[in-house]
């Protein structure tokens, strides 16, 4: 290894450390208040869960069934039908724009933080 | 006569290379790697191989030749990880082919640049295809482990050629 081997490793984990910091940041700072999870097939939203409840969901992949499951206001992937089941590993994700994957099924869930409008009357009295 | 024999040698020697790059992308989904969607990229030592033995529009043919059979052999070809193998093995073989010429690095630094790139275009291909750049997400977990893949097989690389060339067999 020489020096132009060693200045190309340091400058891919200086981006790679900034990179992180930088998506980290994001997903920590745009998870605020009251999160709901969207499934996608294909790029259309089959499903919009509610992250407080915990509950088991399935949506229809292009390789069959995906379970996705909703503890604590925390989702994952159960069980699906896929070569390397990449989505189930990743396991539990609570942050807002943390995606998870599922590419053979084309599956996609996302959570978003839900916007509340300050303006909005939580009641009326007459 | 001896123009014949060496082409046919070439030829020959290609198509080893091909089919041991086929072999060990084929098999490498089923080594146990702790970390999930990491990969050795084991069947890049080959590329790296081809291109120091012959140049750079071998490799290229025998990295494309690579995805497109496996790809076949394991009927994924067009699916969604045909076109991740396919961008990853095009950014990483240019990139490969344009550090070469314009850096001094070895072939272990063209390893790890190799792998960077390659997790870079499969990253790309999966913000185009679900319409969203948060899968940028993961492109740093990947580098973090490009790094150490790159250095194992750009080492491997290196061995392989080192007596490649001192003509045990060649």
């Amino acid at each position: 290894m020489n020096q132009s081997d060693k200045i190309f490793i340091a400058l891919v984990l200086v981006c790679a450390l900034v990179l992180y910091g930088t998506m980290q940041w994001f997903v920590s700072s745009s998870t605020t208040g009251k999160t709901e999870a969207v499934v996608t097939y294909k790029d259309k939203e089959v499903l919009r869960i509610d992250m407080t409840k915990n509950a088991s969901y399935t949506v229809t992949g292009t390789l069959g069934d995906v379970i996705i499951e909703v503890k604590d206001a925390q989702i994952r992937v159960e069980k699906e039908t896929s070569p390397y089941h990449l989505c189930s590993v990743q396991g539990w994700v609570k942050y807002a724009n943390v995606p998870i994957v599922c590419l053979p099924n084309h599956i996609v869930i996302l959570i978003h933080s839900v916007s509340v409008d300050p303006n909005q009357e939580d009641t009326t009295v007459k | 006569m001896k123009s014949t024999r060496s082409k046919t040698r070439r030829l020959s020697l290609l198509t080893m290379l091909l089919a041991m790059s086929i072999l060990l992308h084929m098999m490498e989904p089923s080594l146990p790697i702790p970390i999930p969607g990491v990969k050795l990229g084991l069947a890049n030592i080959i590329g790296l191989i081809t291109l120091y033995l012959f140049g750079i529009e071998e490799m290229f043919t025998v990295n494309i030749m690579r995805v497109l059979i496996a790809s076949l052999l394991r009927g994924i070809i067009f699916g969604t990880g045909f076109w991740l193998s396919l961008a990853g093995v095009l950014l990483s073989s240019t990139m490969v082919i344009i550090l070469r010429r314009y850096t001094k690095m070895s072939i272990i630094g063209l390893s790890v640049a190799s792998a960077t790139f390659h997790c870079l275009g499969q990253i790309a291909v999966i913000c185009y295809l679900n319409s969203t750049w948060l899968m940028v997400y993961w492109l740093p977990i990947m580098w973090f482990t490009a790094v150490p893949t790159g250095i194992l097989t750009g080492t491997l690389a290196f061995q392989v050629l080192k007596r490649l060339t001192k003509g045990v067999a060649l």
